[in-house]
């Protein structure tokens, strides 16, 4: 079972929100109950079933916050 | 379990620190991570001199790891020259602002194109000065707003806004010029390409390349990143058409 992992780096982020904006599969959201400690408000991993790795969220992120991964259960296969 | 890293934060990039801040949404640091992939493209990440302006992109000093240089306001084409011309292996550029390059770096930049310097300029046009809080640049659009124009620009009071890359190719030093935007992920790597193309040709010895990128500044344009995006479709690039404006491989 392959499951995705987006990682926001929270002292990095600003909220600007382009990942949210440009994700084509929605699966990020600022939903409004995450602060990082600089004030801004996070954005949320919402659907990890949806996201298919394109890593547009990370592409477009001026801080380069955003790491995404690639989680192998059970036997190495990568 | 295992974990494969798929995507995230280049090489040359590193984590901004206190006191190299950008404000939240702008794309300055969106046109750094754009150069920083086009070096690690080429396999010039540690051969590749930045020069950087006093303004926005003085900060770029700390978030990208490569060697860097500061210079005056305005005066980054003369020292780019000289690092060229002591380290001519290497891929000097300068990132500068349009009001540290059209307005009072215009004379250091009319330097470089009729000495035919090859080095690359990477211009970010926000129609504003960003830094010192929003001022009308030569590149402000008519009737835009600015915090010097209230009223808005009005052409027969502040003239019209300098289209830098179609003047930079009408040179004939002038190897490539071309404009792109970083405002969604297609322009974002068309961008990536074209800068990947400006430094080959400072690498052939082909000739001076200006690479010209709109960019957004959400905080002096008053609006909300996203908002920002849309200004830079709905009124920025009418006035400032992207596209290649000249492309050769031999100076005549």
């Amino acid at each position: 079972m392959v499951k995705p992992e987006v990682v926001i780096d929270e002292e990095q982020c600003q909220g600007c929100g382009y990942c949210v904006i440009f994700c084509p599969r929605k699966c990020l959201s600022i939903t409004g109950d995450k602060f990082s400690p600089e004030g801004y408000l996070l954005p949320s991993f919402v659907s990890p079933d949806s996201c298919n790795t394109c890593g547009l969220c990370t592409l477009l992120c001026p801080r380069s916050a955003i790491e995404v991964y690639l989680n192998f259960d059970g036997e190495a296969q990568a | 379990m295992n974990r494969e890293r798929v995507a995230g934060k280049p090489r040359l990039m590193v984590p901004q620190t206190a006191g190299f801040v950008y404000c939240p949404g702008c794309h300055e640091p969106l046109v750094a991570r754009a150069i920083a992939e086009a070096l690690e493209d080429l396999g010039m990440g540690d051969n590749a001199v930045g020069v950087f302006d006093i303004g926005c992109s003085s900060f770029l000093l700390g978030i990208m790891d490569i060697d860097s240089v500061i210079g005056p306001h305005g005066r980054p084409p003369d020292i780019a020259t000289a690092v060229k011309r002591i380290y001519p292996s290497n891929i000097v550029f300068t990132v500068q602002g349009d009001g540290g390059l059209l307005s009072i770096g215009a004379d250091p930049l009319m330097g470089v194109l009729a000495r035919a310097e090859k080095i690359t300029i990477v211009m970010i046009n926000n129609a504003v000065y960003g830094t010192t809080g929003g001022q009308m640049a030569p590149t402000s659009l008519a009737g835009q707003e600015t915090s010097t124009t209230p009223g808005g620009r009005d052409a027969s009071k502040h003239g019209f806004p300098v289209h830098a890359a179609e003047m930079i190719a009408t040179f004939k030093s002038t190897a490539y010029s071309v404009r792109c935007a970083v405002n969604n992920p297609y322009n974002y790597e068309q961008t990536r390409e074209c800068l990947r193309t400006a430094f080959t040709k400072q690498m052939d010895g082909v000739g001076f390349s200006f690479v010209e990128v709109l960019s957004a500044c959400p905080s002096n344009w008053h609006m909300s990143p996203a908002a920002s995006l849309r200004w830079i479709e709905e009124s920025l690039m009418p006035e400032f058409p992207l596209g290649e404006f000249k492309n050769v491989d031999k100076m005549e």
